[in-house]
């Protein structure tokens, strides 16, 4: 541990630790990594995390106004590496962080933890610029490899329950967006013809909204899983799984358990179900469409309210797109895009964000892990039909931290490459 | 299905073999064993035709010398100097550049090599000037890429990936004009080069050449354009002279931000170009030693279509050729047939509004770039939101599709499928694979 203490000082002052000990740590991180599923549990208060893509000062900036590893619990929805200067760096102090705290850091794969991509944007060129041979990019790509698809983020809670409890925000508020100095900037209430589902005791998962009425369902499985349990009074989740993955969903996948399925331990395919969900984006369509990216689907409002219905999903949190006010919920805040890159390649003028999720504290946020459990899943059909007057359930309480970016050190930035000479 | 597969099995290996793509690349680019009919698919079964020979080639000869280490390999050795040490040794001799060049395997390529057929067609826009382009027809239900050269190009700097395009979707037809002022269509007396007279240009061309063909309607249209090029066929996606024909529109290394950043130091660039050559082949060796145009083949079959013969200017006013062509300075009986310098008061007219119409217009949209940071803000914010796809070749020079014609022709293809509209099927599902007891 003490030579993982000392990297990870080394790295938190942006500089590069030995190759043999970026060998030694990967090696690590692939042997922990490759125990968790494809879509790893985590149970809230978790902090969730967008794009990085290695600009290592905003993360130090995003530590700064989340809180450090371990006090606060971090999801990262991956694009780490490439673009900034600092992929190395900031790609290693995450996967160490992970490596010394496993259950307070979740990495989860993004489009851009691929070798074909990072030759391209970045990552390659900076192992070469700081190590003078490919050997440290091919030990993280290797890691890559085993990065999980996506997360089910349990028990979160409709109200905020961080901090003393004469500090919290009021229970009627369903997200909060505040600055980097914890001031709050807004604040939107729950529309109470929406939900909150009931919270009281054991009907909390068993009527999906007002509307439905006790009786249309009785799943009360893990969430995410689709599963119809039939453990009776067991308590689901109070407000809902939440679904965090890098790009989105895909057309071949109807339920989470189906991710779970996947052979992920391989290169980013140029097509199918891995990459779909590295490289799709929601759209305001119908249904299915053509991905401008050349990889991956756009998704409707149609499609994503399925989805979270068959799956018990009250959100799902992705990142990909920029969004220059950090955060962007859409689809009746069925899903939000998370984006923590602030101004963008040094140059976008964006602010970023991340989403902080609490805890539901009325002791019944602990449930049995349903991690790689294949086979219990009847596919979700038990959920019913969707119905037209099937509201969103209401999500939990979100609160979106926005933060800008951090002075930036010039030095170390390679100089600008000349334009070319000529281009008519 | 098996299809699926065997484009995943594709990719896997593309990806397995990537740090060593660029000897691969070195292979392709080698020129083809015989000079005049390179063994190519079909595309070249039309090349018997008799307009062969328009003057400006000098009669080809089969170079049956020993392939020769050209100077593209000298762009992919550093990247490939990135993947592994390479050491120097004496029998290699790692760093030293041939001094001349083999004098066969620089000698141009008649056109006819790559395209069916050329057309001069009367326009409505100019009437008194005949447009001059390279046709190959599109196979009934085959996509027909009109392309676009950049300033001080012509149209044959899409001849190699012409072929290359029809070798990986045989069907497909290539259209590609030159511009006025440009190749063999002339400029007339008062050469405007403006933007819109430009994209006009090219949708009257699409429309003539139909009418000259007797297409009862046009195919399904991808628009390709190089720099200048680029600026047009996104000018014209984003007026929709073409309509619901054009299935997407792909533009090769032109950003607005940048190029208009460039444009300063553009007028010292030119007057660093020779302004004349001895003859053809020795216009050819300057493109491809200044790397200019760093495919031998595109530069041997792009290169005449820039010259013209002229009569010989008296000393001291070329004092480029000297310099960078070596030898034979002086008689410069070929000359530039555009002289772009006289182009500037166009210039920033063409690259004005041009990510903001890249970004609006209908279609598919792609972007090939030599490399990342040609990007300016707002292709950097729209690459981010998704907005089109981006290619990088970092390895290529400004003339993405002549250094690296089966690169480009192979990411323009399955652009073109991606985007074709008869054809937009869901893949099979996750369970409905596993009920088929397939491996997902």
């Amino acid at each position: 541990m003490g030579d993982l203490d000392s990297a990870i000082a080394q790295l938190r002052a942006c500089r590069p630790i030995p190759e043999a000990q970026v060998r030694e740590i990967c090696h690590k991180a692939r042997e922990l990594l490759v125990e968790e599923g494809n879509v790893v549990t985590v149970t809230a208060p978790v902090t969730i995390c967008g794009d990085i893509h290695g600009q290592f000062h905003d993360l130090m900036e995003l530590f700064r106004v989340g809180g450090d590893v371990p006090d606060t619990n971090y999801l990262f929805m991956g694009d780490f590496v490439d673009r900034g200067f600092y992929s190395l760096e900031s790609f290693l102090l995450l996967l160490c962080l992970k490596v010394r705290y496993p259950d307070r850091m979740t990495l989860i794969r993004g489009n851009h933890e691929s070798r074909q991509i990072t030759m391209v944007y970045g990552f390659y060129d900076e192992c070469m610029r700081k190590y003078g041979s490919a050997n440290v990019w091919r030990y993280c790509c290797d890691v890559f490899d085993y990065l999980a698809l996506g997360a089910i983020v349990l028990g979160s809670s409709y109200t905020d329950t961080s901090g003393p409890e004469s500090a919290r925000t009021s229970e009627e508020v369903e997200v909060e967006v505040c600055n980097a100095n914890k001031q709050i900037m807004s604040q939107f209430r729950r529309d109470p013809s929406r939900g909150p589902r009931a919270r009281s005791g054991a009907t909390a998962a068993a009527t999906t909204n007002g509307v439905d009425g006790a009786g249309a369902t009785t799943n009360t499985g893990p969430p995410g899983s689709g599963a119809s349990g039939s453990s009776g009074g067991s308590i689901g989740n109070p407000a809902g799984a939440v679904l965090c993955v890098h790009g989105g969903l895909s057309p071949l996948i109807e339920t989470v358990d189906k991710i779970r399925l996947l052979d992920r331990k391989q290169e980013v395919p140029h097509e199918g179900a891995m990459c779909d969900l590295l490289w799709s984006d929601p759209d305001e369509i119908d249904g299915w469409g053509l991905s401008p990216r050349g990889a991956g689907f756009l998704f409707g409002a149609d499609i994503v309210k399925q989805f979270n219905h068959k799956n018990d999903l009250s959100l799902i949190a992705r990142a990909h797109q920029l969004v220059m006010e950090g955060f962007k919920e859409m689809f009746d805040a069925r899903i939000v895009t998370v984006w923590s890159a602030p101004n963008y390649c040094y140059r976008c003028g964006n602010v970023a964000a991340f989403l902080e999720l609490s805890d539901d504290d009325s002791g019944m946020g602990i449930f049995a892990r349903s991690n790689g459990d294949v086979g219990r899943s009847d596919g979700g059909g038990s959920r019913g039909v969707l119905t037209e007057n099937d509201a969103p359930m209401g999500g939990p309480f979100r609160r979106y931290r926005v933060f800008q970016a951090a002075a930036q050190d010039a030095r170390g930035m390679p100089a600008k490459k000349p334009v070319a000479d000529y281009f008519l | 299905m098996s299809d699926l597969q065997r484009r995943w099995a594709k990719a896997k290996l593309s990806a397995a073999a990537l740090p060593h793509f660029n000897e691969h690349d070195e292979d392709d680019d080698q020129p083809p064993p015989t000079d005049r009919a390179p063994s190519q698919s079909p595309t070249t079964t039309t090349i018997t035709n008799p307009w062969a020979v328009d003057g400006v080639y000098p009669p080809g000869d089969p170079p049956l010398l020993p392939p020769f280490d050209d100077d593209s390999s000298s762009a992919s050795s550093s990247s490939v100097s990135s993947t592994g040490t390479i050491i120097p040794s004496p029998s290699q001799s790692l760093f030293a550049r041939p001094l001349t060049f083999p004098t066969r395997t620089l000698s141009p390529i008649p056109w006819p090599t790559y395209f069916e057929r050329d057309l001069y067609l009367p326009l409505p826009t100019h009437p008194l000037q005949v447009h001059h382009v390279y046709l190959t027809s599109p196979a009934p239900a085959s996509p027909l890429f009109i392309t676009h050269h950049g300033g001080g190009s012509c149209g044959l700097s899409f001849a190699v990936l012409a072929s290359e395009i029809r070798k990986r979707l045989p069907g497909a037809g290539i259209l590609s004009p030159d511009a006025r002022g440009h190749g063999l269509t002339p400029g007339g007396a008062d050469l405007d080069l403006s933007l819109d007279t430009l994209s006009a240009d090219l949708h009257a061309v699409v429309l003539a050449v139909q009418e000259a063909m007797g297409w009862k309607e046009l195919p399904p249209v991808v628009l390709v354009g190089h720099s200048l090029g680029g600026a047009v066929v996104t000018d014209l996606a984003f007026k929709g002279g073409l309509g619901a024909k054009v299935l997407g529109y792909a533009v090769l290394d032109v950003v607005e931000g940048s190029a208009m950043d460039g444009l300063a130091g553009m007028r010292a660039v030119l007057a660093t170009r020779p302004r004349g050559f001895g003859s053809v082949r020795e216009g050819v060796e300057w493109h491809v030693k200044s790397r200019t145009v760093r495919g031998v083949r595109s530069a041997r079959v792009s290169v005449p279509g820039l010259l013209v013969e002229a009569p010989p200017v008296e000393e001291g006013e070329g004092g480029g050729m000297g310099r960078e062509g070596g030898g034979e300075g002086g008689k410069m009986a070929w000359r530039w047939r555009t002289d772009l310098a006289a182009t500037q008061p166009f210039w920033e007219g063409w690259f004005t509004g041009l990510s903001r119409k890249f970004l609006a217009a209908k279609g598919g949209k792609m972007l090939l770039l030599a490399g990342t940071d040609r990007l300016d803000t707002e292709l950097t914010i729209g690459q981010m939101q998704g907005k089109y796809a981006l290619q990088v070749f970092p390895e290529a020079g400004h003339f993405i599709h002549e250094d690296l014609p089966e690169k480009t022709a192979t990411v323009l293809v399955d652009f073109y499928r991606r985007n074709d509209r008869s054809a937009m099927v869901l893949p099979p599902k996750v369970s409905d694979m596993l009920a088929q007891g397939k491996k997902v």
